[in-house]
C-alpha cells in the first residue's frame, strides 16, 4: 500500500466537512466527529433526543464554537482553532424545530428578511418574498402574523424564509416533529423539489427512522455524541453495525439461536430442532469499525453467541417449518403486524394486506438475517 | 357569572373611589374654587413654571439614561449561563432596597464637598447638588427597573432560536439587535420607560436632599415647601393646582401607553428557558468590570461613607477606628425616633397585609372585560405622584383622620395597591384553567376548591407582593412628610428632619437603621425566591400587564 502523501485528486469541495469535531460545555455533546456532505446531497442525521443532532447543526451554523476540530463549508474553514465565521456569513438556510418565527413581523416581512439583510431595498425584498410565497401557495398569508397561523403554516413560512436566502446549505432541525403525517409529506416534497432545483446540500436532523430513510441520500446515525454509522439508507437499514443503530433505523427483532456459516453469504440457523439456511450478512467484530459503541441493554445472543437481527419484512408466515405462536395481530392499513413468540425469542413479522392468520401456533420462515458479534 | 362580575366591578369601583377618586376629586374641588383665573395665576407663577420644567427635564433625562443603560447591561448579562447571571443581577438591582433619601444623603456625604472622595482623593462630583446629581441618583433607581423589565421580557419572549434565525438569515450582531431583539422587547421597554418616568417625576427625597441646598426645585419639593410655609388660602390653591398639574402630566405621559399596551396581543409563545448563546469570554470580563465598577460607584462607596459617617464621632474628623463611636446612634434615638421606628414598621406591616389582600380580591373577582380597565386604573393609581395623592388625601380625609397615623396607611395602600395586585394577578393567570373544575369533580365544594387548589399556588406571589409593599411603605417619605402630624411621624420623616437640623452623624446612624432591616428582608426574599425557583423579576419591574 502506497502512503498517501501527495494531495488527493482535486474535486469540488464538500458542501460540509467536519473533522475531529467536539462541541459542548463541560461534557462534550459531540465527541470527535468526522462527517462530510457532498454538494447536492441530503444527509439525514438520525438519533434520539440528546444524541447531539441539534448540537451538530448549531456548530455547523456557527452558533456554537467547537471545543476541538474543524468545520469547512464549501472548502472554506469556518470553525476551527482561532477561527469562527459568524452565522450570517455562512450562507446557510435553517429551518427550526419550533419554527422560530418573529412574532413582530408579518409573513411577508419574515420571508423578505434574508433578502433585506443581503442588501435588497425594502420594496425589492418584499417583491422577492411575495414571489416565494406565491410559489409555495402561501400568498394569501402574506399579511398575517405568526400568531395567526396554524402549526403547519408556520412551518411552511419558516421554510420559505430559509429558501429566500438561496443558501448553499440547508439545515433542518426536526422540522416535522410537530406535524401530522399529511403535512409532513407536503413539506418533505417541497424540500426535495427545491433542492433538486438549486443543487444545494441539506442536513436533516430527525428522530424518525421512516422519515430519515425516505428522504436522504445518506443516513448518519448519531448516538451519545458519536457517529455510530453512516451510509445509504438501504445499507443502514439492512446492515446495521450494532444493536443501537438497528433499533434507531427501524423495527427489529433479536433472536437467540445457534447459527453458523454455511457457505458464502449463507447461514444455518437452528430453532427448537427445526433448521433453515438463510442468506445474511455479519457485522465485523466490535473494535474494528467505528468509534466505541456502548452495548445495548441486555444484549441477547446467548453466552458468547452472535445476536441474530431480523427486520419485520425478513420473515414470512406459513411457508416454512420454524415453530412459533402468534400472540397478537395488528392491522395497520397497508400492512399487518404479527407478534410471535418463538423458542428463540419474540419476533415481529410484517406482511402486506389484511390479517390472514389469527392468534395460535404457526410456522414461519426466514428470508434474510443480520448477525451481530457477541457483546 | 354576570352577577359576580358586576359585584366585582362594584367592589373595585368602591375601593378605587375611596382610595383614588376621593383624593383626586378633593384636589379638583379646591382648584375649581379659585376659578379659572386662580388656575391660570397658579400655573403662571414663576416658581410653578420652573418646577414643572425641572420635573419634566429631570424625569426625561433619567428615563433615557436608565432605559438605555439598563437595556444594554441586561442584554450583555442575561444571556450568560444561568449561574453567572445571579451576581451581576444582584449588583444592579441592589440599590432598589436602599431608601431614596438614604442614597441621596449618602451620595452627598461621599461625593460632595468635604465628602469621603474629597478627603481621600481631592475629587468631588461637579453639580452633585443640582440637576446632575439628582439625575445621577435617580438613574441608579431607574436602571434596575429597566434591567428587570428586559430580563423578564427576555425570559418570556426571546426564544434564542428567534435570534439564531436572524443570524442564519444573514443578519449580523447589530442588525439582529435592531431588527429582532429590541422589537421583541418593545413592550417591556416601553413599560419600563413609563415606570422610570413616573418614579423619577414623583421622587421627592432625592431632589429634596440634593436640589434644595442648590435652590433647584421640582414639583414635589415645591409642593412640600409650599405646604410647610403656606400662609393664605390663595397659596394653598396654587399648590393644589400644581399637584393636579403633576397628576395630569404623569397620566398623560403613561396613561395612553398602559391602555395601548393592554390592547396589544399577548405573546403566543410558550415560555422557553433562556438558552446559552455562543460563549463570549473576553466580552464577559469587560461586562463584569463595568457592572462591578457601576455598583461600587453607585451604591458601594456611598453606603460605605454612610457607615463611616454614622460611626465617626464628629463631622470633619477622619473616619479611622480611633474616632469611632456609637454616640451618633444614641443621639439619633434620644428623641422620638424609637417610637417612630415602631410606628413605621407597624404601618408598613399593615400595608403589606392590606395591599396583597385587596389586590387578590380585585384579581380574583375581576374577570372578562373588566380585567383590562381595572388593571389600568390600579396601575394609574400608582402613577399619581405621592405629593399630589397626599395633598388630596389631606383635603378628602383630613377632617376625620387628622392627627391619626391611619391617614398615612390610607395613602400607602392607595399608592402601593398595584404591587399587591400585579403579582397575584400574574399568578392567577398562570393557573391552568381546568384546576378548580377538576377539584369540583373530585368532590370539593366551591370554597374548598378555592382553598385547596387556587390559594396554595398564590402564596408565593402574595408573599412576594407583601415583601415588596413592606419595603416600599417602610421607605416612604414623600407622602409621609405631608401627612404626618405631631406624634405620627414615621421613621423616614424623623431622619429627614434630623438632616434638616444638620445632625450629619445622627442622620447617617438613623439612615443605617432604616436601611438594614429592609436589606435583610430583601435578602431573605431573594433567598426564598431562589429556593422556590420563581421567575427572576421579584420586583415586578414590568409595567406592562
Amino acid at each position: 500500500m502506497v502512503p498517501l502523501t501527495a494531495a488527493p485528486v482535486r474535486r469540488a469541495p464538500d458542501a460540509v466537512a467536519c473533522a475531529g469535531l467536539s462541541v459542548g460545555y463541560g461534557r462534550p455533546a459531540l465527541a470527535g466527529l468526522d462527517l462530510a456532505v457532498t454538494r447536492g446531497e441530503t444527509l439525514a442525521l438520525l438519533g434520539s433526543s440528546g444524541s447531539g443532532k441539534t448540537t451538530l447543526l448549531n456548530a455547523i451554523a456557527g452558533f456554537a464554537a467547537p471545543l476541538a476540530g474543524r468545520i469547512w463549508l464549501a472548502g472554506e474553514l469556518v470553525s476551527g482553532p482561532g477561527r469562527l465565521v459568524p452565522p450570517e456569513r455562512r450562507r446557510i438556510g435553517m429551518v427550526f424545530q419550533d419554527h422560530a418565527l418573529w412574532p413582530h413581523l408579518s409573513v411577508l416581512d419574515t420571508v423578505a428578511y434574508p433578502l433585506r439583510r443581503s442588501g435588497a431595498s425594502r420594496a425589492a425584498a418584499r417583491r422577492g418574498a411575495q414571489a416565494i410565497l406565491e410559489q409555495m401557495s402561501l400568498g394569501p398569508l402574506a399579511g398575517r402574523r405568526p400568531g395567526q397561523l396554524s402549526g403547519g403554516e408556520q412551518q411552511r413560512v419558516g421554510l420559505a424564509r430559509a429558501l429566500a436566502a438561496a443558501p448553499a446549505l440547508y439545515l433542518f432541525d426536526e422540522p416535522t416533529a410537530h406535524l401530522d403525517a399529511n403535512l409532513r409529506g407536503q413539506i418533505l416534497d417541497e424540500v426535495a423539489r427545491r433542492r433538486a432545483a438549486d443543487g444545494a446540500a441539506a442536513i436533516y436532523a430527525t428522530h424518525d427512522a421512516t422519515e430519515a430513510l425516505a428522504i436522504a441520500d445518506r443516513v448518519a446515525v448519531l448516538h451519545s455524541g458519536r457517529l455510530a454509522q453512516a451510509g445509504p439508507p438501504a445499507e443502514v437499514y439492512s446492515a446495521p453495525e450494532d444493536l443501537t443503530v438497528a433499533r434507531l433505523t427501524g423495527p427489529v427483532s433479536v433472536l437467540d439461536a445457534p447459527v453458523r456459516p454455511a457457505g458464502p453469504g449463507q447461514y444455518a440457523i437452528g430453532i427448537a430442532g427445526a433448521r433453515a439456511t438463510v442468506p445474511g450478512t455479519a457485522a465485523k467484530p466490535a473494535g474494528l469499525v467505528g468509534p466505541a459503541r456502548p452495548a445495548g441493554p441486555a444484549d441477547p445472543g446467548g453466552p458468547g453467541g452472535p445476536a441474530i437481527l431480523v427486520r419485520p419484512d425478513w420473515a414470512r408466515l406459513g411457508d416454512g417449518d420454524l415453530p412459533g405462536s402468534v400472540t397478537e395481530v395488528r392491522f395497520r392499513g397497508p400492512h399487518t403486524d404479527y407478534h410471535l413468540t418463538t423458542p428463540a425469542g419474540p419476533l415481529l413479522i410484517r406482511e402486506p394486506g389484511p390479517p390472514r392468520v389469527g392468534p395460535g401456533p404457526v410456522c414461519w420462515s426466514l428470508v434474510r438475517l443480520r448477525l451481530l458479534p457477541p457483546a | 357569572m354576570r352577577a359576580a362580575a358586576a359585584a366585582a366591578a362594584v367592589v373595585t369601583a368602591g375601593l378605587i373611589g375611596a382610595l383614588v377618586a376621593v383624593p383626586l376629586e378633593s384636589l379638583g374641588r379646591v382648584a375649581a374654587d379659585g376659578g379659572l383665573t386662580g388656575i391660570v395665576r397658579a400655573l403662571s407663577a414663576p416658581a410653578s413654571r420652573v418646577a414643572i420644567l425641572h420635573t419634566v427635564a429631570v424625569a426625561g433625562a433619567v428615563t433615557v439614561l436608565a432605559v438605555t443603560a439598563g437595556t444594554a447591561l441586561a442584554l450583555a448579562v442575561e444571556r450568560r449561563p444561568a449561574r453567572s447571571r445571579l451576581l451581576p443581577r444582584l449588583l444592579v438591582a441592589g440599590p432598589l432596597v436602599i431608601p431614596e433619601f438614604v442614597l441621596g444623603f449618602a451620595w452627598s456625604q461621599a461625593y460632595g464637598p468635604a465628602g469621603l472622595s474629597d478627603r481621600v482623593t481631592g475629587l468631588t462630583m461637579p453639580g452633585l447638588f443640582g440637576p446632575a446629581g439628582i439625575i445621577a441618583v435617580l438613574t441608579v433607581y431607574g436602571l434596575p427597573l429597566a434591567y428587570l423589565a428586559v430580563t423578564a421580557g427576555l425570559a418570556a419572549r426571546a426564544d434564542p432560536a428567534l435570534e439564531r434565525a436572524a443570524r442564519a438569515a444573514g443578519a449580523g450582531g447589530w442588525a439582529t439587535l435592531r431588527t429582532v431583539t429590541l422589537p421583541l422587547l418593545r413592550v417591556p421597554l416601553l413599560g419600563a420607560a413609563a415606570l422610570v418616568f413616573v418614579t423619577a417625576a414623583g421622587s421627592f427625597a432625592v431632589p429634596q436632599v440634593l436640589g434644595t441646598p442648590a435652590g433647584f426645585g421640582t414639583m414635589p419639593t415645591l409642593i412640600y415647601s409650599d405646604l410647610a410655609l403656606s400662609a393664605g388660602p390663595a397659596a394653598f390653591t396654587e399648590l393644589v393646582v400644581l399637584a393636579l398639574t403633576m397628576v395630569a402630566l404623569v397620566l398623560l405621559a403613561v396613561g395612553p401607553l398602559d391602555l395601548w399596551l393592554a390592547r396589544l396581543p399577548r405573546a403566543a409563545r410558550p415560555e422557553t428557558p433562556l438558552a446559552v448563546a455562543a460563549p463570549r469570554t473576553a466580552g464577559d470580563r469587560t461586562v463584569m468590570v463595568i457592572v462591578w465598577g457601576y455598583a461600587i460607584l453607585a451604591a458601594g462607596i456611598p453606603m460605605l461613607t454612610l457607615i463611616l459617617t454614622a460611626l465617626t464621632r464628629g463631622p470633619g474628623l477622619a473616619p479611622v477606628p480611633a474616632n469611632w463611636t456609637l454616640a451618633n446612634f444614641r443621639s439619633g434615638f434620644s428623641g422620638g425616633a424609637g417610637a417612630a421606628l415602631a410606628r413605621s414598621a407597624g404601618l408598613a406591616l399593615a400595608a403589606a397585609v392590606a395591599a396583597p389582600a385587596l389586590g387578590g380580591l380585585v384579581a380574583g373577582l375581576a374577570r372578562g372585560r373588566w380585567r383590562g380597565p381595572l388593571a389600568t386604573v390600579v396601575t394609574l393609581a400608582y402613577a399619581i405622584p405621592g405629593s399630589a395623592l397626599a395633598v388630596g388625601i389631606i383635603i378628602g380625609y383630613g377632617r376625620w383622620l387628622d392627627g391619626s397615623a391611619l391617614i398615612i396607611l390610607v395613602a400607602y395602600v392607595a399608592k402601593f395597591w398595584v404591587f399587591g395586585h400585579r403579582p397575584v394577578q400574574a399568578a392567577l393567570d398562570r393557573l391552568p384553567p381546568g384546576q378548580t373544575r377538576a377539584a369540583r369533580l373530585s368532590g370539593a365544594r366551591p370554597g374548598t376548591a378555592v382553598r385547596t387548589v387556587v390559594l396554595p399556588p398564590l402564596t408565593v406571589a402574595a408573599a412576594t407582593a407583601a415583601g415588596l409593599v413592606f419595603v416600599l411603605a417602610f421607605h416612604e417619605l414623600t407622602m409621609s412628610t405631608i401627612l404626618y402630624g405631631p406624634g405620627t411621624e414615621t421613621f423616614a420623616v424623623v431622619i429627614m428632619n434630623q438632616q434638616d437640623l444638620g445632625g450629619v452623624g445622627a442622620t447617617a446612624a438613623l439612615a443605617l437603621v432604616l436601611t438594614v432591616p429592609v436589606v435583610t428582608v430583601a435578602a431573605v426574599a431573594a433567598w426564598l425566591a431562589r429556593r422556590t425557583a420563581v421567575s427572576p423579576g421579584i420586583h415586578n419591574g414590568s409595567w406592562s400587564p
